[in-house]
């Protein structure tokens, strides 16, 4: 539970910080931070692992009521639905080759190994 | 009775119980039939029976809306594998961030060039640019570009599932197959949503791809943020 309150006690410093006039989403200021008191020591692992892999493990179950909702908006995404599917489908073709590619030639003389297969992100 | 059925339907509970156990069924059936996507059979099942119910969505999100809200600390949680795996891959790092990085500035400049071809609003331009990134920092992006954070989200949705269902197809199709480069791709291209599916196949693509999706997040709220600075000195705000 400690876990719990420590990242939402990050959420609530990221959004009080973008509330205040930093120019970044509140939760990107969460994570940063977040990330840094990690690395910095002020946070130990073994305080928020378990509660951060939870939630992480489980983001799909976050998102399926925003997917309910997009029923409600269906005359709004008509509207635009061309535009927006063009849009959507040829961004995300070139990010997946922009990405995967520049990552096969820059990344693929890196070990495997280099990762710890250990499962330990999944119980 | 009727009353007490129509009590139990006011209640947030009944909502947040109704929604664990669409997703318990959809990995059940992810389990079976493994080309199911969990989101997709979850969305399915949780809008049919709302409609068979006629429950409305507002009443439904008195208790759903929790599960939203939670993808704020879940994303700030997502600095729990960016720092394990920032340990592990120390030597990969810079490397993997010019990676996301050139995948987000491109995923930008195609998603806003495209939508601006095909006559979209200025508006739905700016909604468009963030739908790479998971859902509470695209919401926020979409916001400080004045774009529409609703339409944001629906992008967002439908980019993340269509990458999870389609980009490791898509990427065999190309010859990439490394690990590092499939989790860097589905990171950037399809956040939470992919990133989740790659973890119920390859923990190690799932390891790259959430550093990869943390990272998109944290580039793409830059990009947007330098957009805006650039605007702003131009002193045109918003053309």
């Amino acid at each position: 539970m400690l876990g719990f309150v420590i990242i939402v006690a990050f959420e609530l410093l990221g959004a009080g910080l973008h509330r205040l006039g930093v120019p970044l989403p509140g939760s990107v200021l969460g994570l940063i931070l977040f990330t840094l008191a990690l690395m910095l020591g002020l946070v130990r692992l073994e305080w928020v692992e378990r509660s951060a892999l939870l939630l992480v493990r489980h983001m799909t179950l976050l998102f399926i009521p925003l997917m309910a909702g997009l029923t409600t908006m269906t005359a709004e995404l008509r509207k635009n639905g061309v535009a927006l599917l063009a849009s959507l489908g040829a961004s995300l073709l070139a990010v997946l080759l922009t990405t995967g590619g520049l990552a096969h030639l820059l990344l693929r003389d890196d070990e495997i190994a280099e990762i710890n297969r250990e499962a330990d992100l999944l119980p | 009775m009727i009353r007490l059925i129509l009590h139990l339907f006011a209640r947030p509970a009944l909502y947040i119980l109704l929604t664990l156990a669409v997703y318990a069924l959809s990995l059940r059936l992810h389990r079976r039939w493994a080309w199911i996507h969990p989101l997709l059979s979850a969305s399915v099942v949780l809008i049919f029976l709302l409609w068979e119910l006629h429950i409305p969505y507002a009443s439904y999100n008195t208790g759903g809306g929790v599960f939203t809200y939670l993808l704020g600390p879940a994303t700030v949680a997502l600095g729990v594998p960016m720092y394990k795996q920032g340990i592990k891959l120390k030597a990969t790092l810079p490397r993997l961030s010019l990676v996301v990085f050139a995948g987000s500035a491109v995923g930008m400049i195609t998603a806003g060039g495209v939508a601006s071809l095909c006559g979209a609003s200025h508006r739905m331009v700016m909604s468009a640019l963030p739908k790479s990134v998971t859902t509470p920092i695209a919401i926020e992006v979409s916001r400080s570009l004045h774009g529409d954070p609703a339409i944001t989200a629906a992008m967002v949705l439908l980019t993340g599932l269509v990458g999870a269902v389609i980009g490791p197809g898509i990427l065999r199709l190309a010859r990439i197959l490394h690990d590092h480069a499939v989790g860097a791709a589905i990171g950037a291209s399809s956040h939470a949503i992919g990133t989740a599916s790659l973890f119920r196949s390859s923990e190690t693509q799932g390891s790259i791809s959430s550093l990869a999706m943390a990272m998109a997040g944290i580039f793409t709220s830059v990009l947007a943020m330098l957009l805006n600075l650039y605007w702003r000195a131009q002193g045109s705000g918003h053309p």
